[in-house]
C-alpha cells in the first residue's frame, strides 16, 4: 500500500498516543451530546424562545438575570435568553454553512487539482497557496465591509478565504488515494474521469473532510462571531451573538450580563465544538 | 533560494493588492459620491472621478491604484476626512507597541505551557488548552475589564496614558520606549500598566497555540532514539529537555507563531476597541461602522505585507533551526496545519 500522507489526512496521532488517549471518551461524548441539543435548540429556537427578540419584554430593561427572567434583558428590555437563543441558531447554522462551503469549494478545487495532475494541479495550488499566504481574517473584514453589512455577506466573506484548506486537504488525498491499488484496478476495468472520480475517489475522501470540518466549526464560530461583534453581520435589531456582546460594552461595568451572556454562550457553543472535534479525529485516526 | 522565496512573497503581495483592488472595484456604494457627499453636482461628481481615474478600463485603473500604493498614496478616508497613509502612520506606533508586547508575552507563556505539559499525557491538560483556545478574544477582553479594572481596580481599562500625564515627545511613538528614552519614569511605569490588559488578552489565543504545537512537537522529539541515547548518558531530564528536545522541537511552534499573526491582527480590532486603545485596531473597528472603505483598504494592504514579511522571516528562521527544511522553496503548509491541530 502506497503511504498515506499523515499530513494529509490531518491524523497526525500516532497508536501510542491514540492509546494513551483511550481512556478520555468522557468529555468528548458530552460535548458530542451538547452539540446534538444545541442543534435541537436551533432547530427549535423560534418555538422555545420565551419573549420578542425586538420587542421590550415585561420586566424592563436593566433587569439582572434570575428574578423572573432567565438571563436578564438588555438595555432595551428585550428578553436575554429569546435572543439569545435565536443567536445560538444563527451562529450554529452559519459555522455549518460556511463549512458546507469550504468543503464543497475546496473540495471541487482538489479533486480537480488531484484528479488532473500536472498542469492544472500546479496552477490550482498556486492560486490555493496563495491565499493561505494571505491573512485570512483580515481579508475577511475587508471582504464583508465592501459586499456591505449583512449576514449572508459575512457568510461569503468568510467561505471566500476559509476554502483553501479543504483544497489542500482534498488534493493530497486524491493525490494518495491515486496510487493505490484499488484505482489501478478501477483504472484497469475502464473507468475514467468523472465516472472513477465518483465511483473511487470521492468516497474515500469522507474520512479527512470529516475531521477537518468537525476540527473547523470551532474556530468558525468564533471567526464568524467575531465579525459580528465588529458590526459586519446581520443589522442591529437582529439578535447574533457577537452583536449583542458589542452592544452591552457601554454598559459593561454597570451591568456586564448584557454582553457577557451572548459572549459565554459563543465561548461554550466553541468548547463543545473543539472537544467533540478532537473526539471524532481521534475515533477516526483509531480506525 | 533567498531569491526565490522573496520572489514567491514579492507575488503573494502582489496579489494582495489585486484583491483589495477588486474588493474596491465591487463595492456596492459610490465611492465618489461617499466622498464629495449627497449635495454635489453632477459636474463635479465627473471631474473628480476623472481625478481618481476612475473613468478608465480596470486594467488602468489597477495599475493607477499599483502605483499610487507602492508609493504610498492611498485614498482619502471617508471618516476622518483625512489620506489614509497618515492615519496609518498616526495610528501604527500604538498598535505596533500593544502587537509586540502581545508577541513576546505569547512566546513566553507558550513557551511555559509547552514545556511543562510536555511530560504529562492527561486529559485534563489537554481539555485546559481546548477551553482556552475556545474562548472568544472578546469574552477574554470583557471579562478582564469587568474584573481587573471595574471591580479590583488593579489596571487601567482604557487608552494608552493617563489623563493627567503629557507623552513622551518620543521619536519612535512607542510611548514606553520614547519615555524610557526621556527619562520620563511616571509616564513609563503608566504607559506599561495601561499595557497590561490589553497585551495579555491579545497574547493568549497565539500563546495557547504555541503551547500546543510545542507540547506535541516535544512529545514526538522525545520519543527519538538520540533522547535515549542522551537519558543512557546519564543526562538529567531537565537538560534532556531542554537542550535537546526544545531544540529540535521548535521549528512547528516557530511556523504557529507566523500563521497565529493573522489571527493576532483581527484580535487587534476586537481588543483595541474593547480597551479604547487608539491603534490600528481602534481606527478599523471605526472605519467599519462609517463604512469606510478606503480606511479598510489601507489597513488590509499594511497588514497583508506585514504578514507576509512574518511569514517569509519565520521560513527563513525554520531553515536557520532546521538544515533539512532549507531545500522546500514554500512552506508545507499542511505540515504546520497537522502540527497546529494535534496537541
Amino acid at each position: 500500500m502506497a503511504a498515506v500522507d499523515p499530513v494529509a489526512l490531518g491524523l497526525s496521532a500516532t497508536p501510542k498516543r491514540a492509546h494513551a488517549r483511550a481512556g478520555t471518551g468522557a468529555p468528548e461524548k458530552a460535548a458530542l451530546a451538547l452539540l446534538i441539543v444545541i442543534t435541537a435548540i436551533s432547530i427549535l429556537a423560534p418555538l422555545l424562545a420565551p419573549h420578542s427578540t425586538t420587542q421590550p419584554a415585561a420586566a424592563g430593561p436593566f433587569h439582572s438575570p434570575g428574578h423572573g427572567t432567565i438571563l436578564g434583558t438588555d438595555e432595551l428590555g428585550r428578553d436575554l435568553l429569546s435572543r439569545v437563543l435565536i443567536g445560538i441558531r444563527t451562529s450554529w447554522f452559519s459555522a455549518l454553512a460556511v463549512v458546507a462551503s469550504g468543503i464543497l469549494i475546496g473540495g471541487a478545487v482538489g479533486l480537480v487539482a488531484g484528479i488532473c495532475g500536472g498542469a492544472v494541479d500546479s496552477g490550482l495550488m498556486r492560486v490555493t497557496d496563495l491565499f493561505l499566504a494571505l491573512p485570512g481574517p483580515v481579508l475577511a473584514i475587508a471582504a464583508a465591509l465592501a459586499l456591505g453589512p449583512s449576514l449572508l455577506h459575512a457568510l461569503l466573506a468568510v467561505a471566500i478565504v476559509w476554502w483553501p484548506w479543504y483544497a489542500r486537504i482534498v488534493r493530497g488525498e486524491v493525490r494518495s488515494l491515486m496510487a493505490r491499488p484499488h484505482l489501478d484496478a478501477a483504472r484497469i476495468a475502464g473507468d475514467r474521469g468523472v465516472l472513477l472520480a465518483v465511483r473511487h475517489v470521492i468516497p474515500g475522501l469522507a474520512p479527512p473532510i470529516i475531521v477537518t470540518a468537525s476540527m473547523d466549526i470551532g474556530s468558525l464560530i468564533l471567526t464568524l462571531a467575531g465579525l459580528s461583534f465588529l458590526g459586519l453581520g446581520a443589522p442591529p435589531p437582529s439578535p447574533e451573538l457577537g452583536a449583542m456582546t458589542a452592544e452591552g460594552l457601554t454598559y459593561v461595568l454597570g451591568q456586564p450580563w448584557i454582553s457577557l451572556v451572548p459572549a459565554a454562550v459563543v465561548f461554550i457553543l466553541a468548547f463543545a465544538s473543539n472537544i467533540a472535534g478532537d473526539g471524532i479525529r481521534d475515533v477516526m485516526a483509531d480506525r | 533560494m533567498l531569491a526565490a522565496r522573496l520572489a514567491a512573497a514579492l507575488l503573494i503581495l502582489l496579489a494582495l493588492s489585486v484583491i483589495v483592488f477588486a474588493l474596491e472595484t465591487v463595492i456596492p456604494a459610490d465611492p465618489v459620491r461617499a466622498l464629495l457627499g449627497p449635495s454635489a453636482g453632477a459636474d463635479a461628481l465627473s471631474a473628480e472621478r476623472h481625478q481618481l481615474w476612475l473613468d478608465r478600463p480596470l486594467p488602468v485603473q489597477y495599475l493607477h491604484f499599483l502605483g499610487n500604493a507602492l508609493r504610498g498614496n492611498l485614498s482619502v478616508s471617508l471618516t476622518t476626512r483625512r489620506p489614509v497613509v497618515r492615519d496609518l502612520a498616526a495610528f501604527l506606533p500604538a498598535t505596533l507597541e500593544l502587537a509586540a508586547c502581545a508577541v513576546l508575552l505569547a512566546i513566553v507563556l507558550g513557551t511555559t505551557f509547552g514545556l511543562v505539559t510536555a511530560r504529562r499525557r492527561s486529559s485534563a491538560i489537554r481539555l485546559g488548552f481546548i477551553a482556552w483556545a475556545s474562548v472568544p478574544p472578546f469574552l477574554l477582553g470583557l471579562a478582564s475589564l469587568v474584573v481587573f479594572y471595574g471591580r479590583l481596580h488593579w489596571f487601567p481599562g482604557s487608552g494608552r496614558l493617563s489623563a493627567g500625564l503629557t507623552p513622551p515627545p518620543g521619536p519612535t511613538g512607542l510611548l514606553t520606549v520614547d519615555s524610557l528614552l526621556h527619562g520620563d519614569f511616571a509616564a513609563l511605569r503608566d504607559s506599561a500598566w495601561h499595557l497590561v490588559l490589553p497585551a495579555f488578552c491579545l497574547a493568549v489565543g497565539p500563546a495557547v497555540s504555541v503551547g500546543r504545537t510545542l507540547r506535541s512537537s516535544l512529545q514526538s522529539v522525545l520519543s527519538e532514539d538520540y533522547i535515549r541515547t542522551a537519558r543512557a548518558k546519564g543526562l538529567s531530564s531537565r537538560q534532556i529537555l531542554l537542550r535537546h528536545g526544545l531544540r529540535n522541537a521548535l521549528t512547528a511552534p516557530l511556523a504557529t507563531l507566523g500563521l497565529q499573526a493573522g489571527l493576532l491582527f483581527a484580535g487587534v480590532v476586537v481588543v483595541e476597541s474593547i480597551f479604547a486603545w487608539p491603534g490600528l485596531g481602534l481606527y478599523t473597528a471605526r472605519a467599519i461602522q462609517g463604512v469606510d472603505f478606503p480606511a479598510i483598504a489601507g489597513v488590509t494592504l499594511v497588514l497583508g505585507t506585514a504578514y507576509v514579511i512574518i511569514n517569509l522571516v519565520v521560513d527563513l528562521l525554520q531553515s536557520a533551526a532546521d538544515p533539512r527544511l532549507r531545500r522546500q522553496v514554500t512552506r508545507s503548509v499542511g505540515r504546520v496545519r497537522a502540527a497546529t491541530q494535534d496537541y
